[in-house]
């Protein structure tokens, strides 16, 4: 499966800052070809940073490319009883997924890592961002139920705290412009414009929050497919953490031939 | 270049790419630090800041489905979510002197800090 890797790599190793980050050490996960011989656990110690629902491994602290990568969404982060002490554990909910058992250097570190991997989900997000945007709805409906006359001229400056991020007049503030970019690209904002939503007691719509996981696909050519239609309820069983598994196992495998590639081409003298 | 037909998936940050007939995505495009561009009729891409001259297209059936894909994914990524959650989270604690967040105990994480906006 192809992924953008250059991108990702990039994205691994820039500046932006990381939600977490340090070393543990990974288990091993070796394939038996005969299951009942066990052949005694390994850890490696690499070096992992977290970012947004990211969790990035490299083999040394300066390491230009991440060696693997783990996508933080259907998933539970829970303490494990292995041999090792402050060894924590990350499970998929489709079965078919390699867990991840991880040991930290210490209980602090531990607990710090398996709370900051159980709310690093995409949808632990979205479901606090919901949550903010339904309190700020609220909140503007109760100031707007104090006023009298909500026609009023001096409430055209709270217009400005109503608008969502990507209605904000640009002088405002900096336009949060898509994709954490905001100061890529000559377009100069996301803001389509104008206007703040109006207060007059209602209030428009927030906009369209990132869609939620859905089993119907928007096709880029064929059917007007209703792809986006975010009443879509979530399968307890996704489909798509297969698809974050299949990631998984592409980047250790994809990782390693390159470097075997690579390693070839040093025996043969090549630069 | 070839237009291939594909079926496309939104999944979180990512954007799968499947073969129509197949059940497993063929390719993944992992949408952080990435530009959401409307190209001709009909047409938008996608592209990465380390490399913005390389250019994803998508041709999508009408322009009508091009405007819903452009901007669901100007807010695919992660990234923007982020953004979106502290400045609701400013703005509440403007209006009301509290923080929201602390009902979730969440409040002293660095990723929420309003601060410099980090890119």
């Amino acid at each position: 499966m192809k992924l953008n890797e250059r991108s990702v790599a990039h994205y691994a190793t820039c500046d932006s800052p990381a939600d977490r980050a340090g070393f543990l050490r990974k288990r091993v996960e070796r394939h038996h070809h005969h299951a009942h011989h066990h052949h005694g656990t390994s850890y490696q110690r690499r070096w992992f940073v977290l970012k947004g629902n990211l969790l990035f491994y490299f083999e040394e602290r300066e390491s230009r490319e991440p060696v693997g990568l783990v996508v933080l969404e259907g998933c539970t982060v829970e303490l494990c009883e292995a041999t090792e002490e402050f060894a924590f554990a990350i499970r998929f909910d489709d079965a078919g997924a390699r867990a991840y058992v991880l040991v930290a250097d210490g209980q602090a570190a531990m607990e710090a890592w398996v709370k900051a991997l159980s709310r690093a989900s995409f949808d632990y997000m979205r479901l606090v961002v919901r949550e903010l945007e339904k309190q700020l709805e609220e909140a503007c409906k109760s100031l707007a139920a104090c006023h009298k006359s909500p026609w009023r001229s001096s409430s055209s400056g709270r217009k400005r705290h109503l608008s969502n991020p990507s209605l904000l007049p640009l002088q405002e503030k900096p336009a949060i412009l898509e994709n954490g970019y905001s100061t890529w690209g000559s377009s100069g904002g996301v803001s389509e414009g104008a206007a703040c939503p109006d207060n007059d007691g209602g209030h428009s719509k927030p906009p369209p929050l990132p869609p939620r996981r859905r089993s119907a696909a928007g096709s880029t050519t064929g059917s007007p497919a209703p792809g986006l239609s975010p009443a879509m309820p979530e399968s307890p069983v996704s489909p798509e953490t297969a698809c974050f598994s299949k990631l998984h196992s592409w980047y250790g495998q994809e990782i390693a031939v390159v470097r075997r590639e690579w390693q070839e081409r040093q025996k043969r003298g090549h630069p | 270049a070839v237009l291939k037909k594909r079926l496309v998936k939104l999944v979180v940050n990512f954007l799968f790419y499947f073969r129509t007939d197949e059940a497993e995505p063929i390719g993944a495009l992992l949408l952080e630090h990435c530009k959401i561009t409307k190209e001709e009729e009909n047409v938008f891409s996608i592209s990465f800041i380390e490399e913005p001259e390389r250019k994803y297209c998508f041709e999508c059936a009408s322009e009508e489905q091009c405007q819903e894909w452009i901007e669901a994914l100007k807010r695919a990524s992660y990234e923007f979510m982020r953004r979106s959650l502290i400045f609701y989270r400013n703005e509440i604690q403007k209006m009301t002197g509290k923080d929201p967040l602390e009902q979730f105990g969440i409040s002293e994480e660095a990723r929420f800090q309003l601060g410099t906006p980090k890119q």
